[in-house]
């Protein structure tokens, strides 16, 4: 047992300050320009690539867990971005692509060269009920893929996008180049968040592609599982991010802000909604850490601790940003605050992987042995 | 970061379960029933080690790491064994014994802990008066110095064990002007002249723990029955806040545990409509929110007893946190476990109840949740 980081692991925390911060002074990470995002991306992912942040492929452990936080504190947008790229689409590749694969899409996604998309959710958005309609179909010796995909994150910008669907009835992942013939990029969607993120739908209208870019097929029916652990994977590193950016902008603004000659802190009020923020903040670091660490571990094992740190992660994450937007009143109400972003942003984490109430459901079954 | 437990803290872990639902468990109903303290219990818990966990050998302990002393309290709130029981477990060996082992001469230790820790010698502690409670300064308890003795006077109210207890460590104001520093601590033996506990307050839960009035009424103390020196009072006391916010805190963790296997136990064999009510998703919602608390709470709790490990000082951030969210957030989890029992949640045969009760004081015991606030704020 150990809670503590040594002080290397201290050190790669505050290399990711070091690389982030010149990016949120300089530019709005949050702007809804799509090229904008992909100038940001393209300029950070390299400087991301230097210090390591890319490699962790598979990795799961406490420091990713902390890693994620410290990224997703000082952009959400940004942290979706590069999570879906380096953590989804590179997932897919380390995970269950040949050496040649790897060598083709992992080694330049490490040094930040490219960005990727994964495709997985469609219509019924429920991958868990529904079978993937996505499919290719052998022509020749070429692969025809049609499908239609919704809410692919970096899908306009991405340079390759991993396409789930079956082929041969068996789980498979398309690998689809940026502009290829019969891949649509449907409107860029606008949100309620994650206004720096581009996410937009896709259509696949018998995209050809060649035998050495399909990974899989898999019998495995526990790929789909795995896709959901590192999609909660990533959405519990957002929602700490949002706690710690919206937590310490409410204290700050308490420590500083007077009224009726002294600092609103003082005020019961207000320090004790901090007080109640910091112990979901601090209680959801712990919980998130070790079900990362565990999942890294034991990823059959960790699937319900996954869920139930992804279910109290994303609820406390709403519940600090809303607590730190009225201790920030006004300011905390205008557009652009750390808070009221994290408000907003919230609400994804809730709704994204394994959403929070099919997440009860599946922690009440495995208590109940069904 | 390292989540791991040794083998060897799981397997004691396992064994405390085992034994307690063996020897304890069959006993918690009557005894809650009867609001009554078990002491065959009480001394089965000394039998097995549990008692004296941490001290060394020497002074009939086991020597255990604080790590596994946690352990064992979650283990025997997972075993089902009432907050009566795990209180008076506490408030015995931490807030009595190791008060005395921490800060004892050779003579005291030698003289006390084997006794206590055997529960041959059940011990309490008293710090909170009818007056002065989370304000500790405001106690009134006077101990006067008179030829090479101390006289007390003074009441001490809310004290664990109070009517069962052979040895109390009892603080008192020795110089009544100071606030913190004129607090010392004195080991009081039941019997001595002066000295009487009143009759066990009747309470909400934790019914086996025997609850009362301390009363110093010219109670003459020598002076080898001080602990440590004159003015270390305060600090002595602040430093059982480690054991209340981890090996306290366990058995509350370990309840909620329990009550998910006995709700889950329950949801599946409960019909209604046809079909057994654990297929509604409301029910699993239910239980979900309990496995959600209780993986929450485990983590803060180890995070202080590893702390300990470690020979660090109190990191009172993380304790407050730590007992502010077990003492809030168990709250709506116990009542949805007893909800989803029904009516015969609210029966007693059903333990929901007992246990929804014990719960209670979770958030006021040791410091109430908005104490714990004040002290989070003023640290942030």
């Amino acid at each position: 047992m150990n809670f503590e980081f040594t002080e290397t692991e201290n050190a790669f925390i505050n290399s990711i300050h070091e690389v982030i911060m010149p990016f949120t002074e300089e530019l709005d990470l949050e702007s809804s320009n799509p090229q904008q995002a992909e100038k940001t991306l393209r300029s950070l992912l390299p400087r991301l690539a230097e210090i390591s942040y890319l490699n962790p492929f598979a990795g799961g452990d406490a420091l990713s867990a902390v890693a994620m936080e410290t990224l997703a504190a000082h952009s959400q947008s940004v942290f979706l971005s590069v999570e879906t790229s380096t953590r989804l689409f590179g997932g897919v590749v380390n995970a269950w692509g040949n050496e040649k694969q790897k060598k083709r899409w992992l080694t330049p996604l490490v040094q930040g060269k490219i960005i990727g998309a994964l495709a997985l959710s469609e219509e019924t958005l429920n991958i868990e009920n529904d079978p993937l309609k996505t499919t290719g179909r052998e022509n020749d010796d070429r692969i025809l893929v049609t499908g239609d995909k919704s809410y692919v994150v970096n899908g306009p910008i991405a340079d390759w996008i991993a396409v789930a669907g079956t082929f041969e009835d068996k789980v498979a992942f398309f690998m689809i180049r940026k502009g290829s013939r019969g891949l649509v990029t449907g409107k860029r969607l606008e949100t309620l968040g994650y206004e720096g993120a581009v996410i937009s739908p896709l259509r696949l209208m018998d995209c050809r592609i060649s035998e050495d870019t399909v990974i899989g097929p898999f019998q495995e029916k526990g790929i789909l599982n795995q896709l959901r652990l590192w999609e909660n994977r990533m959405i519990i590193g957002a929602g700490l991010g949002m706690m710690k950016s919206s937590y310490e902008t409410a204290k700050e603004y308490a420590k500083t802000h007077t009224s009726g000659g002294k600092p609103i802190i003082a005020y019961q009020e207000v320090g004790f909604k901090l007080a109640e923020m910091l112990t979901l903040y601090q209680t959801s670091q712990l919980l998130a850490y070790r079900a990362i660490w565990e999942a890294g571990k034991n990823p059959k094992t960790a699937e319900s601790l996954m869920l139930c740190a992804k279910v109290f992660c994303t609820e406390s994450a709403e519940k600090i940003a809303s607590d730190a937007l009225k201790i920030l009143a006004g300011k905390g109400f205008c557009t652009g605050n750390p808070a009221e972003r994290a408000y907003r942003c919230a609400k994804y984490t809730q709704i994204a992987g394994t959403s929070t109430e099919i997440s009860r459901v599946k922690i009440g079954d495995e208590a109940l042995g069904y | 970061m390292d989540f791991e437990f040794t083998k060897a803290q799981l397997m004691f872990k396992k064994e405390v379960l085992r034994f307690a639902k063996r020897e304890i468990l069959p006993r918690v109903r009557e005894y809650d029933s009867k609001e009554a303290f078990d002491i065959e219990s009480f001394r089965k818990l000394g039998e097995f080690g549990i008692l004296g966990l941490h001290f060394p050998e020497e002074y009939g302990g086991e020597g255990a790491d604080v790590v596994t002393t946690v352990l064992a309290g979650e283990a025997l709130g997972e075993a089902g064994i009432d907050g009566g029981l795990t209180l008076s477990y506490g408030a015995h060996s931490f807030l009595c014994a190791d008060t005395i082992f921490s800060h004892g001469t050779e003579a005291q230790k030698k003289k006390y802990i084997p006794k206590l820790v055997r529960g041959e010698w059940v011990g309490c502690m008293g710090l909170t008066e009818p007056e002065a409670g989370s304000d500790v300064a405001a106690m009134k308890t006077r101990a006067e110095k008179k030829e090479g003795a101390y006289v007390l006077n003074g009441n001490k109210m809310f004290i664990t064990n109070g009517p069962v207890a052979d040895v109390a460590v009892i603080y008192a104001k020795t110089e009544p002007d100071r606030h913190h520093a004129g607090i010392s601590t004195f080991i009081v033996e039941k019997g001595t002249k002066g000295f009487s506990a009143g009759p066990p307050l009747k309470k909400m839960g934790v019914r086996t723990s025997p609850t009362s009035e301390l009363i110093f009424q010219d109670c003459i103390i020598p002076e080898d029955n001080r602990l440590g020196n004159e003015g270390d009072g305060f600090l002595m006391a602040m430093q059982t806040v480690e054991w209340d916010r981890s090996a306290l805190l366990a058995p509350f963790v370990g309840s909620a545990t329990y009550l998910l296997k006995k709700c889950a136990k329950y949801a599946r064999g409960r019909e209604q409509f046809g079909r057994p009510i654990g297929k509604f998703q409301a029910i699993k919602h239910k239980l979900a929110d309990i496995r959600i608390f209780s993986e929450a709470a485990r983590s803060l709790v180890y995070r202080i007893a590893w702390c300990k490990d470690q020979g660090r000082p109190l990191n009172h951030l993380e304790a407050a946190v730590a007992k502010l969210f077990i003492g809030d957030w168990s709250l709506p989890v116990m009542n949805d476990a007893m909800v989803l029992h029904g009516g015969y949640g609210y029966c007693h045969e059903f333990d929901v109840e007992r246990i929804f009760r014990d719960s209670r004081l979770a958030p006021i015991g040791g410091g109430t949740s908005d104490i714990q606030k004040m002290i989070i704020s003023k640290l942030i």
